[in-house]
């Protein structure tokens, strides 16, 4: 019989029956669409950006990266808020809050000028979402008005929200752009101009590919393209790393953030709910294979939370955000040597090659016996275990404590994939 | 000079996947709308599911899928014709070839296995209705495990001293190892299922029971009247592989062995034979490869150990003073083909027959087999049977299908008749 836990977790008031959401893009755009997505599993959806604005969109409007035959990396994506009518858009989701009353159906919104959010934000006042989302990070918008850069201005960030916030009483959320060094800076501003929360990270500005048939990025437009988007797993490291930040900020980290960025399996999903993210929102892993990703990510969950004994999410969300510390505050007293497999050793040579020319020559090559040995330069950096392509032939070994430095327990990691 | 396979008869054949090598076969995988390879396998175990969730990281959730669907998830892995199955109808074979799928059925098993797994369970509420399957083959052990999830009170009767049937007494280690085949029977034991072993059924016996599933199979052994044909040395497969399998007293698998036979059946005598030590050993086939039943993997796989196969003859007879010491072939369409090989012992892999179910009043053919429909539905209400009896012998995986579909045809009529 599947294994059922409580994957159930409140967000801004409301109680989501997992924490998988559809995130503000192509994948949730009408009726049919997100009721599929409901009836497949997801527990909520962001639905796509509804603006004043509708947008005129090219084709083709997308690109992947890959590396060694593995496609979609990451992903470029050009296509900007809906196309469809605002009002249209408004009794799609009504349709979708009367029929699927237990998913969560959540307005994003993007205006151009304050009497624009306000417009939509009464909009979504009288629809009764349950919240909104505001989209301050759309990197591809064809009007400066709108999009990733307002998201990197503080006051138009802080303006907009108050515009929001003073024409209803419904939480809202600001959604961040990952195109900037700081986001604390918009983030603190969008919940001072009246923000419940924020959510982050949208889509890192890009050139995927240059095509050397019209010598300009890809998609390739009547022999032209622009900078724009990039999401796909290849962006889950950055996203991690801002919400770290945002979360261990002391204002912001008050507050409910949800999580996006490369969400592929239950198990990236579980590292945003680790670092604190009280949901996640996904795209472009639907866009590559659909909505049925989620029933894995529903059934990985709970089998990670019965195997660690854990009966709901809140029990191991943000235990992961307090062992994120500054470089300086690392333990810098001991190496951990990596130990060899002999017996596992296919004898290819990687870590050779990659210890000599990349890090400290420590590795020494028997070439009769195909074989590495460890000598007395070593660092403990553990290239070589990133790089030797057999499982669990190159592990974490002896550990080696600098000159006069307190020897005490430490902690380690054991298993790698 | 070919460099033939050195193999231990009861060491696995195959080496299997770890974590990383199973995500990247399942990486392959195209994750197909509407998979063919799930509509390929007769018992339902859904390889487009447990292989996406291989890909995503979610092995429990694979061995889960597995196990639900198809109780003998372990062995089905190492023993079913998968080239015939869901890796022929796999559409990565319009680019390439196909996803391993048997491999990665068998490592999501194993994870089962390390992760200490418990994925079945019985309903707290038993019903009231008793069952019981004869026979402890790949049927009966279906059967029995669907009927025990619904909550009945199911009881195995079998003839020999051990579950698994044809899985325990016949196909050779090396393809199916013995611990396989007893951790599948295991989860057929934890879910209350009840085992009597060594015991021939009569009428009398199935007197308490509200239904019954025949899965006797088919263990008569099929020798043609050639001359020679009683000389010490010959063998029926069934006979040979049991012996073999069980380390029977007394048993020598021979020096200079031929098999006759074209199925997976021959290769298992074969590969028996070459593994217990025979010098040389030969199949024959009357038909050609591409007539042969079995699986051309399982060739290659005979012939990777030196054993050689020779096609277009049928046996014609047997000599000998007192023991097999050459056998007669001539040509099955070619008349002009003869040819006589030296053999101290010959293995007829040419089928098996029924044996008289005479402990039920059902209709059978002429061969003895019992009439059943698809889904286990026999000529008497209460009798339901699938498997090599009915099928006239078939794959391990198409005995599931039948256990499983003769279940609900079970738990139909028991709750038609008030049994709950």
């Amino acid at each position: 019989m599947a294994i059922k836990k409580d994957l159930s977790v409140t967000y801004h008031g409301k109680e989501f029956m997992n924490p998988f959401c559809l995130s503000s893009s192509p994948v949730g755009s009408n009726y049919d669409m997100v009721s599929k997505c409901y009836e497949t599993g997801w527990g909520g959806c962001f639905y796509k950006t509804v603006g004043i604005f509708i947008a005129d969109e090219c084709s083709p409007r997308f690109d992947q990266t890959n590396k060694e035959g593995l496609p979609w990396l990451g992903f470029k994506n050009m296509e900007q808020i809906s196309d469809k009518p605002t009002e249209l858009n408004f009794e799609y989701m009504y349709k979708l809050m009367r029929d699927y009353p237990d998913h969560v159906t959540i307005p994003t919104i993007m205006g151009s000028s304050e009497e624009e959010w306000k417009q939509l934000a009464k909009m979504c006042d009288e629809l009764g979402a349950p919240m909104i989302e505001g989209n301050f990070s759309c990197p591809q918008m064809t009007s400066s008005a709108m999009g990733s850069d307002v998201g990197t201005n503080p006051e138009l960030v802080k303006s907009y929200c108050e515009a929001v916030t003073s024409v209803t009483k419904i939480p809202f959320i600001a959604k961040m752009t990952p195109n900037i060094t700081t986001m604390e800076i918009p983030a603190r501003a969008a919940l001072a101009g009246g923000a419940a929360g924020v959510s982050t990270i949208n889509t890192i500005k890009s050139i995927t590919n240059i095509d050397f048939e019209n010598m300009t990025a890809m998609p390739v437009v009547d022999g032209k393209s622009s900078i724009s988007g990039y999401s796909g797993a290849a962006v889950k490291p950055i996203a991690l790393r801002f919400i770290t930040n945002l979360l261990q900020d002391e204002v912001i980290g008050k507050t409910e953030v949800s999580g996006i960025g490369g969400i592929e399996t239950w198990r990236d999903a579980a590292e945003f709910l680790a670092l604190g993210c009280k949901n996640v929102q996904v795209t472009t892993a639907i866009m590559q294979y659909g909505y049925r990703i989620v029933e894995d990510m529903i059934s990985g969950m709970s089998h990670f939370m019965d195997e660690r004994g854990y009966n709901k999410l809140d029990e191991f969300i943000g235990c992961a955000l307090g062992n994120i510390v500054p470089a300086e505050d690392l333990n810098r007293d001991f190496k951990i040597l990596p130990q060899f497999s002999d017996d596992k050793c296919v004898g290819c040579g990687r870590c050779y090659v990659s210890c000599y020319d990349a890090a400290h020559q420590a590795i020494d090559w028997d070439a009769d016996k195909r074989r590495p040995s460890l000598n007395d330069k070593c660092v403990g950096c553990h290239l070589c275990l990133n790089v030797c392509p057999v499982k669990d032939c190159i592990t974490p070994g002896e550990i080696v404590w600098k000159e006069g430095r307190q020897q005490k327990e430490i902690a380690l990691k054991h298993k790698y994939d | 000079m070919s460099k033939v396979v050195k193999a231990e008869y009861t060491a696995e054949a195959v080496a299997g996947f770890n974590a990383r090598t199973a995500i990247e076969e399942a990486a392959r995988c195209l994750l197909c709308h509407d998979a063919p390879c799930s509509k390929g396998c007769p018992a339902g175990t859904n390889p487009a599911k447990f292989i996406r969730s291989i890909r995503f990281r979610n092995v429990r959730g694979a061995a889960e899928t597995i196990r639900e669907n198809n109780i003998l998830g372990g062995t089905c892995a190492r023993v079913c014709p998968y080239d015939n199955l869901c890796e022929e109808a796999c559409s990565r074979c319009g680019i390439d070839r196909p996803i391993e799928i048997g491999k990665l059925q068998r490592y999501a098993i194993e994870q089962e296995e390390a992760l200490g797994m418990k994925i079945l369970s019985v309903p707290a509420e038993k019903k009231a209705g008793k069952v019981a399957c004869v026979g402890a083959g790949p049927a009966s052990l279906a059967a029995a495990a669907e009927l025990a999830k619904a909550g009945y009170d199911v009881t195995i009767l079998e003839r020999e001293a051990k579950a698994g049937g044809v899985l325990t007494y016949g196909i050779v280690p090396s393809r199916l190892p013995q611990a396989v085949v007893d951790a599948d029977i295991a989860k057929v034991e934890e879910l209350g299922v009840k085992f009597v072993f060594n015991t021939t059924v009569k009428a009398e016996d199935l007197a308490d029971y509200d239904a019954v599933f025949v899965g006797i199979g088919l263990w008569g052994p099929n020798l043609p009247g050639i001359d020679g044909i009683d000389l010490p040395g010959v063998y029926a497969a069934v006979d040979y592989l049991k012996a073999a399998r069980s380390g029977a007293e007394g048993f020598n698998a021979g020096n200079r062995v031929l098999v006759v036979g074209g199925g997976d059946v021959a290769v298992d005598c074969a590969v028996t034979a070459k593994l217990q030590g025979a010098e040389d050993v030969k199949i024959v086939y009357r038909r050609t490869i591409e007539e042969a039943p079995g699986n051309l993997n399982e060739f290659q796989y005979a012939l990777s150990l030196g054993i050689g196969m020779t096609t277009g003859m049928a046996p014609d007879s047997i000599v000998g003073d007192g023991k097999v010491e050459a056998v007669n072939f001539k040509g099955f369409r070619d008349e002009a083909a003869k040819l006589t090989l030296s053999a101290d012992t010959i293995v007829f892999a040419t089928g098996q027959k029924a044996e008289a179910a005479d402990f039920v009043a059902v209709d059978v053919t002429d061969k003895k087999t019992i009439v059943a429909d698809e889904n286990g539905v026999t000529s008497v209400d209460n009798i339901f049977s699938a498997g090599d009896i009915v099928n006239g012998g078939k794959t391990v995986v198409e005995a599931v299908a039948g256990g499983k579909a003769a279940a609900a045809s079970i738990i139909a009529y028991l709750e038609k008749k008030g049994v709950k």
